[in-house]
Parts: C-alpha cells; sequence; structure tokens
C-alpha cells in the first residue's frame, strides 16, 4: 500500500497531473495575480512613505496631507458636503458586482447556460457603472483644481498618488469589463458549452475578485486612513 | 473543491456579500462619526481598526470568493508566502518615509 501512495506521489510530480488539483489556466492566473499583488503594492507602499514624508493633516500647514472627507465630498447631481457617500456607494458596486460573478461561475459549474449570461451580465453592469463612477470622479477633482500638477486641499503628491494608483486600478476593471464582455459573447455562441466546461468564466472570476481585493486597500489607503 | 452543495455554497456567497457590506458601513460611520463628532481626538486608534477590517475583508474575497480556502494547503501557502515579503516592504518604506520627513524638517 505504502508503495503505490509513493509512485502515485512521484507521477504527480513529474508532470503526470497536477500537482495542487488545479487546471493549468487556473494556477496561472494565480501566479500572475501574485505578481500584480506585487504591482500595486508597490504603489500603495509608495503611497506610504510619501504620505509619511508630508507633515500629517493641519489646516494651517499649506503643503500637509489632505483630510479625505474634505476632498472626497461630492456626489453627482446633488449640490452640498457629502463626505465619503458616493465612495460608498462605488464599494458596493464593486463588492456587488464580485457576488454577481461568483453566481455565474456557480452557474457555470451546472452548465446553465442562461444562468452564466445573467450573472455576467449584471458583473459587466457593475464593472461599467464602477469606472463611470470613476470617471465622474475624477472629472469633478480635476475641476476643483486637483491635477497633476498641484492640489488646494494640500500636499500636491496626494493628487498625483490619487491618479495615479485609482488609475491603474481603474485601468484592471476596464480590463475586467472587456474580458467579461468577451466571454459573455463566447457564452452566448455557445464556445463553452461545446468545450464541455466554463473554466474560462472561473479564471476571469479569480481576475475579478482580484480587482475587488485591490481595490479593499485602495479605498482603505485613500478614503480612509 | 468544496463539499458545498450547489444551494450552500449560493447561501454562503451572500453570506459573505453581507458581511463585506456590513463590514463597509460599519468603516464609514466610524470615519464620519470621527469627522463630525470628535475631529480633535487622535485618529491612530481608529486607523488600526480600519487597518484589522480590511484585512477581514481581504481574507473573506481570498477565501470565498476566490475560493483558495477550499483548495490543497499546498497550493494556498505558495500563494500565500510570497506576501510575506511585502511586511518588510511595508515597514522598511514607511520608516523611510517618517525619516524623509524629519530630514525636510531640518533642512527647512
Amino acid at each position: 500500500m505504502e508503495t503505490t501512495v509513493q509512485t502515485n506521489a512521484k507521477e504527480l510530480w513529474s508532470g503526470g497531473d497536477s500537482p495542487f488539483k488545479v487546471s493549468y489556466g487556473k494556477i496561472m492566473m494565480w501566479y500572475f495575480l501574485i505578481s500584480d499583488t506585487f504591482s500595486f503594492a508597490g504603489l500603495l507602499i509608495s503611497y506610504g512613505a510619501i504620505r509619511l514624508s508630508q507633515p500629517a493633516h493641519n489646516p494651517e500647514i499649506a503643503n500637509s496631507w489632505p483630510d479625505p472627507n474634505e476632498v472626497f465630498a461630492a456626489v453627482p447631481f446633488v449640490h452640498g458636503h457629502y463626505p465619503l457617500v458616493f465612495v460608498t456607494f462605488m464599494t458596493f458596486t464593486l463588492i456587488l458586482s464580485s457576488v454577481t460573478m461568483v453566481r455565474a461561475v456557480q452557474e457555470g459549474h451546472n452548465m446553465n447556460r442562461s444562468g452564466v449570461l445573467f450573472w455576467l451580465s449584471l458583473t459587466i453592469l457593475g464593472g461599467l457603472t464602477f469606472v463611470g463612477s470613476q470617471a465622474f470622479e475624477w472629472s469633478h477633482l480635476i475641476h476643483e483644481g486637483m491635477t497633476l500638477k498641484g492640489n488646494p486641499f494640500g500636499a500636491a503628491g496626494f493628487g498625483q498618488l490619487f491618479f495615479l494608483i485609482t488609475g491603474f486600478h481603474g485601468f484592471h476593471v476596464s480590463i475586467g469589463v472587456l474580458l467579461n464582455s468577451w466571454a459573455f459573447l463566447m457564452t452566448f455562441f455557445g464556445a463553452f458549452h461545446r468545450r464541455g466546461h466554463y473554466e474560462m468564466i472561473e479564471k476571469l472570476g479569480l481576475y475579478w475578485h482580484f480587482v475587488d481585493l485591490v481595490w479593499v486597500f485602495v479605498f482603505l489607503a485613500f478614503y480612509l486612513l | 473543491m468544496s463539499n458545498l452543495t450547489h444551494e450552500e455554497s449560493i447561501k454562503k456567497v451572500w453570506k459573505v456579500c453581507y458581511i463585506l457590506a456590513f463590514v463597509t458601513i460599519f468603516e464609514i460611520a466610524a470615519a464620519l462619526l470621527h469627522y463630525y463628532q470628535m475631529p480633535e481626538s487622535p485618529k491612530w486608534w481608529l486607523n488600526i481598526l480600519f487597518v484589522v477590517l480590511s484585512a477581514a475583508k481581504a481574507y473573506y474575497i481570498m477565501s470565498e470568493f476566490m475560493h483558495l480556502k477550499y483548495e490543497l494547503r499546498t497550493m494556498t501557502l505558495t500563494i500565500i508566502t510570497p506576501f510575506l515579503f511585502l511586511v518588510w516592504g511595508i515597514i522598511a518604506f514607511l520608516w523611510e518615509g517618517g525619516y524623509w520627513l524629519s530630514l525636510r524638517q531640518l533642512w527647512q
């Protein structure tokens, strides 16, 4: 009995089978996401270092670090000072689109094509809403004078890092929307059904949840701390 | 792969959704409470709370949404262990940032 186990273990690691019981595509998506984590971590750690190299928030010091409650206080079509309200909406959009993505993956396990189409379309809608909200937020802040050159709320580094990091994140969301739309069409024309499995939806799901995961930390760095 | 049935995993997903939503609302409420009610009080204890809650959200997203909890342990470890480098990165660079500030103030 013991020898059998050993032989099997050897075969597993000799390329006969996946040692992690995960397909090649899924493990490669995971390894890509690890490398992408380091890209985002590099950006967010730079944010932390640059932030601590500036004076902490103080209305009397011109180049001190701004208070997020002062910067992020606009809501579309509404006048007035509503700190963090709009970003809460954006965060919920992203969380919900992650949930709909899981539902699409689950329907894919059941080979339920119409279920995958339904939940995937909601995910795409959530992604588009998020990118659209970000476009509003950016244009509003640029209108208020926060650009790569200066920041009326305080340290210029805040605006520069904000556009760099949320821009990189928004770029990821946009790519995710494009990939999900492609998967929607593939599902619609039955390509995955003929293949016999919906693993592509799972791989895109991993990417999509990663975008949500990164947002947790972007949200933490820029809006909460 | 998980041993949950289709219905059980659907239930689980919505449960995680409620947890994430609740934690987010709690974070926003705490931030606004501090901003409106006690702007003069120090914020460091609130910041620690935010970091802990964000880590909890990250745990739920990775373990449930990204299914990492149900993969083989060896695979989970190959994914999680590289992040230990980040612990060094965060400590080293935040330390450095504080040092830049003291240099800036010294030469002003």
